[in-house]
């Protein structure tokens, strides 16, 4: 079932661009994904993530660069390399005159997969049970997503191309997938994955790529997230006035909000202690003094300079 | 190849349009059944009016041989309708539905998928026309028509599988336009067009050379004193039946898939 082991990247996408008309939806692009990462691609909607999904699966076809899963170019041609992908695009679709289990059967079929017990496994994994013989139909948004992960699992593929793949799934739901795709990657398998929830990626991935604009703007690693998202020294005392004036003189910038004062810099978010030392001395002991964490969301909005928060 | 048409047979079975053609196709035989009655006996045919009246007008006589051309007639004419439906329902379903993308990235390449998807309506259809013939045999042993004998009975099923086999190759167009319009409308749409070009074109008697019309041409819809189906006829619908066909997987092969 599986092509012959290659070394190299499992993805490797080379200055690839697509356009449609005068739209250019993925504009020069290149990354790569090593064996066992969980890379996630993040951006708004309408950033070129489902196109540049497109174009790894080979539906369609880039104006320029070039493509390569497990070493192999992805083009007209390409056949045996999908035995080791699976792949959700989108939303998920099935059959609907069918039940999952004959959608899944279809699914084995189609991927050559010789032993039937795998669609019974699949169902089992995915906790389609009570809904095997149940026709497509009539299933709900979080189950159809469960068929469509399925179908992308099946045939225990090496590498998981996955759009959105949280879409549509109950809380438990989201904790339950995120487990899964984690546990797949210990045992080898590469996940790439889109989404436009940063803190659902944050989760998960352990590489991001930023894409806007049909451009990747940043790749960044987990632990490189959590030291780029913005910190502040937010302040609250009876008399923000004085107190915003002591701080500057003791060589802070200091700025006001609604909720009191804001520090930013980078030695007063290190050291609150110094901060809180400067006010009691000054006579104007902190009523609340905390270190904030950017919202994720906020972080992202600033990479991509929808605006600077 | 196989795998491919097994899942193609499942999709068909599980669907409710495998009954529905063959409802049309026996209500077809129903009706030249009934036509043959009426026919047979000219007192019956004028006791039953307008219903007599167009019996008469269809041209056919109330003999084995008479009944069996009615039966090609209403395949060359339905067939376009039926065949086509079940073609574009095949490749349009996919679109409908949004499955297209699920068969696109599979060690299954695209084009045995879209050929899986021709034998399976190719048989279905020939099916129908075997259906016909079957049940226009019950028929016309029930009504005891004259005429029969086994040399007409082979012409007979001959001239209705030719004809099935050469609307099938005709309706290949739509399946092309349903995969690349992605979806039903349109190609119903162009079917309708093609049915409706088939009867002017036809009427204006250029039918034999106009690939659409060739079939009723050869079922004997347009009377004898319109030129016969030659060559050029015959390789018309062959052109169009493979033109169809390769640009159909060309398409799937090629053409980018963003749905």
């Amino acid at each position: 079932m599986q092509a012959s082991v290659r070394s190299g990247p499992v993805i490797d996408v080379v200055d690839v661009s697509k356009s449609y008309g005068d739209v250019l939806a993925v504009d020069r692009v290149s990354l790569r994904v090593e064996a066992g990462e969980i890379y996630a691609l993040l951006g708004l909607n309408g950033a070129g993530k489902t196109t540049l999904i497109r174009v790894l699966l080979g539906m369609v076809r880039p104006n320029g660069g070039r493509v390569a899963l497990f070493g192999a170019a992805i083009n007209r041609r390409t056949h045996e390399v999908w035995s080791d992908v699976g792949y959700l695009v989108e939303t998920p679709a099935a059959y609907p005159e069918l039940t999952v289990l004959e959608n899944l059967e279809v699914v084995r079929r189609l991927r050559r997969i010789a032993d039937r017990s795998v669609v019974d496994d699949t169902i089992e994994r995915l906790g389609l049970g009570p809904y095997a013989h149940r026709r497509t139909r009539t299933l709900s948004l979080g189950n159809a997503q469960r068929l469509g992960l399925a179908k992308a699992l099946l045939h225990r593929p090496r590498l998981l191309i996955l759009d959105e793949p949280a879409n549509g799934l109950d809380p438990a739901g989201v904790v339950e997938i995120r487990d899964m795709l984690r546990s797949l990657a210990d045992e080898g398998t590469t996940v790439f994955l889109s989404s436009h929830v940063l803190a659902e990626v944050a989760r998960l991935a352990s590489r991001i790529g930023i894409i806007h604009c049909g451009q990747l703007r940043e790749e960044l690693t987990a632990a490189a997230l959590a030291e780029r998202v913005r910190r502040r020294l937010s302040i609250a005392t009876r008399d923000d006035t004085t107190a915003a004036t002591v701080l500057t003189v003791a060589g802070y910038t200091v700025r006001a909000d609604d909720s009191g004062l804001i520090v930013d810099d980078r030695s007063a978010v290190e050291s609150p202690d110094d901060v809180a030392v400067a006010l009691v001395r000054a006579g104007i002991p902190p009523m609340r003094l905390t270190v904030d964490g950017e919202d994720l969301e906020s972080y992202f909005l600033r990479a991509v300079g929808v605006h600077d928060a | 190849m196989r795998e491919a048409i097994i899942t193609e047979v499942l999709k068909a079975r599980r669907s409710r349009l495998p009954w529905l053609s063959v409802a049309a196709f026996g209500v077809a035989t129903a009706v030249g059944a009934l036509f043959m009655f009426i026919l047979a006996d000219p007192d019956r045919a004028r006791s039953l009016g307008l219903l007599g009246a167009k019996a008469q007008l269809s041209g056919a006589t109330a003999d084995w041989p008479g009944y069996l051309s009615f039966l090609a007639q209403t395949t060359a004419v339905g067939g376009i309708g039926v065949f086509g439906v079940i073609v574009i329902w095949t490749f349009g379903r996919e679109f409908s539905d949004h499955t297209a993308k699920d068969l696109l990235a599979l060690p299954t390449p695209r084009t045995t998928i879209v050929a899986a998807k021709f034998a399976v309506t190719g048989v279905w259809c020939l099916l129908l026309a075997l259906q016909t013939y079957v049940l226009g045999l019950a028929a016309g042993a029930a009504l005891q028509l004259p005429g029969w004998d086994g040399a007409t009975a082979l012409r007979g099923l001959a001239r209705l599988l030719t004809v099935a086999i050469m609307t099938w190759l005709l309706v290949s167009v739509l399946a092309l336009a349903a995969s690349a319009w992605q979806g039903y409308l349109a190609a119903v749409g162009l079917m309708f067009l093609i049915v409706f070009l088939a009867q002017i074109v036809a009427t204006l008697g250029y039918g034999h050379i106009f690939p659409w019309s060739v079939p009723g041409v050869l079922s004997g819809l347009s009377g004898g004193d319109r030129p016969a189906v030659g060559v050029l006829g015959y390789a018309l619908v062959a052109i169009v039946g493979a033109a169809g066909t390769v640009a159909t997987v060309l398409w799937w092969r090629n053409a980018d898939q963003n749905r």
